[in-house]
């Protein structure tokens, strides 16, 4: 079952250096978070995207994000971000179920 | 055929330039008009700043590039050497992306022709080395991630020239030690990244240099000792990730002066108990964490020298991460019981 407090903590490890998640949070090197769920890719305010991730076109959910945070590179090929990726299924499910929570009211 | 950019320009150096500007072409009007880009051809776009190219297989390397690219990825190819003047002819390149390639070797020449660029990403190559001079002319490069190579050790001078460094991961290495004043020219260092790799001991001196550094991952080594100097240099620390290591012994004055500590993580070694000051060091015993705090999977001896961290953790108890997986391995009384509640019975 997903965990979202293992999820916070990966959240603090490995995508806080470029990322918030509270509503009204800083962009970064990468954008803020908030309202990420239910929303098209490279659609949060006032960040500066590449095409590629503008153009990719699907709705951020649940199978989207695992997939996406599998690879992100491959995922969407000319994306800045730099991350390898989560390869662990249950990494990627618990930072998912934070993200749920923290990027929502 | 229509120009979004009037701006753009656009000149290529190389045999076929007229062939490649159309092509270039046609791909950003493919591009820019949201059409399934076609796999087989580098992604390009283009905007006021400049063009950004990004190749993945099937597509093929480009001979040539716009002269105006700024942002360059050629990832997951089976590279493990990068052509002679791969980079020639984009002066202005400020982000250059090459993981996920195989490279064994960089020419110490290789990034002569991009003196703008912030960002190298090296991550999951092959690399054992950087060659001497490397980033000599790199003062602007901001960020610079070699995770996942294969770096048995380090040579601070292969660092020489990264003036403006921000951001420095070396994780996922094979990494058993460091030199001595790897960070003394990093004034502006704020995050490093050591995770994953073998050390079983650090340099003293490791931190001294940055002024400001705010994160540090020493997650997944092979580290017993914790020693009182350490953390000095760096009473500004945000982030300081120890977990998964083989701590059994971590000095009194290791924390002194963090008062700016927002995460701590500790979970996953061999902490059996702490000496009394240790938490009291860590600022006001009243300061929020504001991120929390993880001292679990570690077999806590229960006994009267917790008593020190009994009182701090009732005090931050709303910061603690696996309260559950946060027990007692003796005395044989208290075995399996939880730390926090021993800490608000005592």
């Amino acid at each position: 079952m997903a965990d979202a407090e293992a999820g916070k903590k990966i959240f603090i490890q490995k995508c806080a250096q470029c990322h918030t998640v509270e509503k009204g949070g800083k962009h970064k090197t990468g954008p803020n978070l908030w309202g990420l769920f239910g929303r098209k890719t490279g659609q949060a305010p006032g960040f500066s995207y590449t095409e590629a991730n503008k153009n990719k076109g699907i709705i951020w959910g649940e199978q989207t994000l695992m997939e996406y945070l599998e690879n992100p590179k491959k995922y969407i090929p000319g994306t800045k971000m730099i991350f390898a990726g989560l390869k662990k299924k249950s990494e990627r499910e618990d930072l998912i179920e934070y993200l749920k929570q923290a990027t929502s009211s | 055929m229509s120009s979004r950019n009037p701006e753009r320009k656009q000149r290529l150096v190389g045999q076929d330039s007229h062939l490649s500007r159309i092509f270039l072409l046609l791909l950003f009007v493919v591009s820019a008009q949201g059409v399934t880009p076609n796999p087989e051809a580098c992604l390009v776009s283009s905007s006021v700043n400049g063009s950004s190219i990004s190749c993945q297989p099937p597509a093929q390397i480009p001979h040539s590039l716009p002269a105006d690219t700024i942002f360059l990825a050629v990832e997951f190819f089976n590279l493990t050497q990068l052509p002679a003047d791969f980079l020639q002819g984009v002066p202005n390149l400020q982000e250059l992306h090459l993981s996920s390639n195989r490279l064994e070797d960089l020419s110490p020449k290789f990034l002569l022709p991009v003196p703008q660029l912030k960002v190298l990403d090296l991550t999951r190559n092959s690399l054992t080395r950087l060659p001497p001079g490397l980033f000599r002319i790199s003062a602007a490069l901001c960020t610079l991630v070699l995770k996942g190579n294969q770096l048995k050790f380090l040579e601070a001078s292969w660092l020489h020239g990264l003036k403006a460094l921000r951001h420095l991961d070396l994780s996922e290495n094979n990494l058993h030690s460091l030199p001595p004043g790897l960070l003394e020219n990093f004034p502006d260092l704020l995050t490093l990244d050591l995770s994953n790799n073998y050390l079983q001991t650090l340099p003293p001196d490791l931190l001294r240099g940055p002024l400001n550094l705010e994160r540090l991952h020493l997650e997944g080594n092979r580290l017993r000792v914790l020693g009182e100097g350490l953390l000095a240099p760096q009473p500004k620390l945000r982030y300081l990730f120890l977990n998964d290591n083989r701590l059994a012994s971590v000095a009194a004055g290791a924390f002194r002066g963090l008062q700016k500590l927002d995460m701590l993580d500790l979970s996953n070694n061999l902490l059996t108990t702490v000496p009394t000051g240790l938490w009291t060091s860590l600022g006001k015993a009243a300061r929020n964490l504001k991120d929390g705090f993880d001292i679990s999977s570690n077999p806590w001896i229960c006994d009267q020298n917790l008593a020190d961290l009994y009182r701090w953790l009732v005090a931050n108890k709303d910061k603690m991460f696996f309260r559950n997986h946060t027990r007692c391995s003796g005395p044989e009384a208290l075995k399996g019981q939880r730390l926090l509640a021993v800490a608000e019975s005592h």
